[in-house]
């Protein structure tokens, strides 16, 4: 008993089904391919004949700010949560790797890794805190935690504050790797994590963060335990930023509080997130871009950055409060839905006239 | 054999009493009514029936099963599906995914769901199915992929429903599954709810401002006012009732 689909009517795909359904899959292939040839993109990059040597070192760092705003955009995007603390995350990637490295001599892709998992690790202790905690008051208690993990990465001796830490050149596999190697590591670990977030987002569990996201009242009455999913969701979060930590650190061999004590990659990560538009999966992509480039630009005048990235966040707020990548999709949304209209319309007409004969 | 039953349940919200020593039995395979005049405490007994809303006194049984301490997350997992009555939808997801999210409780290991190995998308599938099978049932399938900000009003009560059979429930809480909609769509939906009763013996909850089809469709009909258990008894019984009368049209004045 209580089998209603299977028992009361058997699974019959209409006509109108395999229409959308295929023109669904077709639409995902096309996503496919541009995803791939994104990556492709990346990968022959550094062969291009324009290309210079300092070009790596500034195309990792746009690489590991996406993945940072990916990990943004899991929370503030996909479960509604808003977070002021992501460089707290990112902090504790960068030192995790570097004190194994200095301590035990791990290389990059086991410390990135290791990064990862210390960050999901004190992610999912804080979010059994902070989830307790609702809209506003979830967003200063991520402050707090920013200003928290600063202050003990500046004065407990193991981290070595204002001093920093300083690592030897990286290896991968034992072999050492210059700017351009450590340019495919990021890109690697940008193409696995932007995979898992995909099978994330569309699978039962992303379905469940956008149910807490949208009501929760409906999303508990539909079985979704809210405290565990949003423990969940932290922790994800947390790992993903870790691990862009864990490179952020390790590509400038050197990791001090002068740079992971105070709350500005927080900003800085929160801005990505929502410029470039944290609801959609290559928004972070835009956003890391922006937030990777604007210093460059304008590195004499660094208040003027800060002032920049103010500027464009209120802009966004207003004008596209979705994001920079909601509004580049909005076109080919429009386009899809036209022809998706289009299949159900002609289905429609073809099942009404096979019922009159 | 009693489905859902509660046993003297009070509520109070500050120094107004929702609630006043409730009692209610649902039986198994039955609809069942639960009707009362406005703020008479309907809804706050069916947010007391699926752990929403604490209480000061009394208990809650599924299946003669105390679950005074449960979870609405896990008043699912036994069996008990509710909607609820000013709509509590995703409205920028389509139909579809909003009657996936029904299934939740159906989705297996997070994990194999995360990272879509190949079990979890077997049963992703299987549950797409079933839910394109639901909404045909509930004459839902020419909407599945728009999104439910753009049905109309009697649609958005079906997604509803289609939500809550998702989750292959034993029982059903409907919160006015019919305010809003025309004669056309009542009947219809009666019809589902009857369906579902019949052949696949789930248990329904009404509650319901629409006397005809309360009367139509439930076995046994609950009337309560101020918070408290007024008349019980079958629709015919009910109807005849003074005290309810009474209650609905106002005391006759001398």
């Amino acid at each position: 008993m209580g089998d209603v689909a299977t028992s009361a009517v058997a699974a019959r795909p209409t006509r109108y089904n395999r229409a959308v359904t295929a023109l669904k899959a077709q639409f995902e292939r096309q996503n496919w391919a541009l995803a791939v040839l994104f990556f492709v993109v990346l990968l022959i990059f550094p062969a291009l004949p324009f290309v210079e040597g300092w070009m790596a070192y500034q195309a990792s760092l746009i690489v590991i700010y996406i993945m940072a705003a990916q990990g943004v955009s899991i929370l503030t995007g996909f479960t509604g949560l808003v977070t002021v603390g992501h460089g707290g995350f990112l902090a504790i990637g960068a030192y995790t790797a570097a004190l194994l490295m200095k301590y035990t001599g791990l290389s990059v892709i086991p410390g990135m890794i290791a990064g990862g998992v210390m960050a999901a690790f004190i992610g999912c202790l804080l979010g059994l805190i902070f989830l307790r905690l609702a809209g506003a008051f979830m967003a200063i208690g991520t402050l707090g935690f920013a200003f928290f993990i600063g202050s003990i990465f500046n004065n407990v001796p193991i981290f070595e504050g204002r001093t920093g830490i300083s690592l030897p050149p990286n290896t991968v596999f034992g072999v050492e790797i210059d700017d351009f190697g450590f340019y495919y590591v990021c890109v690697l670990a940008l193409a696995l994590i932007t995979l898992f977030v995909y099978s994330l987002i569309r699978s039962g569990v992303g379905r469940a963060f956008k149910a807490l996201r949208d009501s929760e009242k409906a999303a508990e009455s539909s079985g979704v335990n809210r405290l565990l999913y949003r423990t969940l969701a932290f922790s994800i979060s947390a790992f993903i930023t870790g691990v862009a930590g864990a490179l952020n650190g390790l590509i400038v061999n050197y990791v001090s509080a002068e740079v992971y004590g105070d709350i500005w990659y927080s900003v800085d990560l929160l801005v990505a997130a929502v410029v470039g538009g944290s609801a959609l999966l290559f928004g972070p992509f835009f956003g890391g871009f922006f937030v990777a480039m604007v210093p460059f630009y304008f590195e004499e005048l660094r208040d003027f950055a800060f002032i920049l990235k103010g500027v464009v966040l209120i802009a966004v707020l207003v004008l596209a409060p979705a994001g920079v990548a909601e509004v580049i999709a909005r076109p080919f949304r429009a386009w899809r839905r036209r022809l998706l209209d289009k299949a159900r319309g002609s289905a429609q007409t073809v099942e009404a006239e096979g019922a009159r004969s | 054999m009693s489905h859902l039953r509660c046993e003297n349940v009070t509520v109070c919200f500050g120094g107004v009493v929702a609630c006043d020593n409730i009692n209610l039995e649902v039986p198994e395979g039955k609809i069942i009514g639960l009707i009362g005049p406005n703020g008479a405490g309907k809804t706050t007994l069916f947010n007391v029936l699926n752990r929403f809303q604490e209480y000061e006194t009394g208990h809650t049984y599924y299946r003669e099963q105390n679950v005074d301490n449960k979870k609405p997350h896990e008043m699912i997992d036994l069996g008990m599906a509710r909607t609820f009555q000013n709509l509590n939808l995703f409205s920028e997801q389509s139909t579809l995914d909003n009657i996936l999210i029904g299934a939740h409780r159906l989705i297996g290991n997070a994990f194999a769901n995360m990272f879509s190995l190949p079990g979890a998308r077997r049963n992703e599938a299987a549950l797409v199915d079933k839910a394109v099978a639901i909404a045909d049932m509930l004459q839902l399938s020419g909407e599945l992929d728009n999104p439910v900000k753009n049905l109309s009003y009697g649609y958005r009560k079906r997604v509803e429903l289609a939500r809550a059979l998702a989750a292959e429930p034993e029982i059903i809480l409907l919160d006015e599954p019919v305010a809003g909609c025309n004669e056309e769509a009542t009947r219809e939906l009666v019809d589902i709810v009857r369906h579902v009763n019949r052949n696949l013996g789930v248990t329904f909850l009404v509650v319901e401002h629409d006397m005809s089809m309360v009367m139509k469709v439930c076995d046994y009909i609950y009337v309560i006012n101020f918070g408290a258990n007024l008349a019980d008894g079958t629709p015919a019984e009910v109807r005849a009732d003074a005290d309810v009368i009474a209650a609905y049209l106002g005391e006759a004045t001398q």
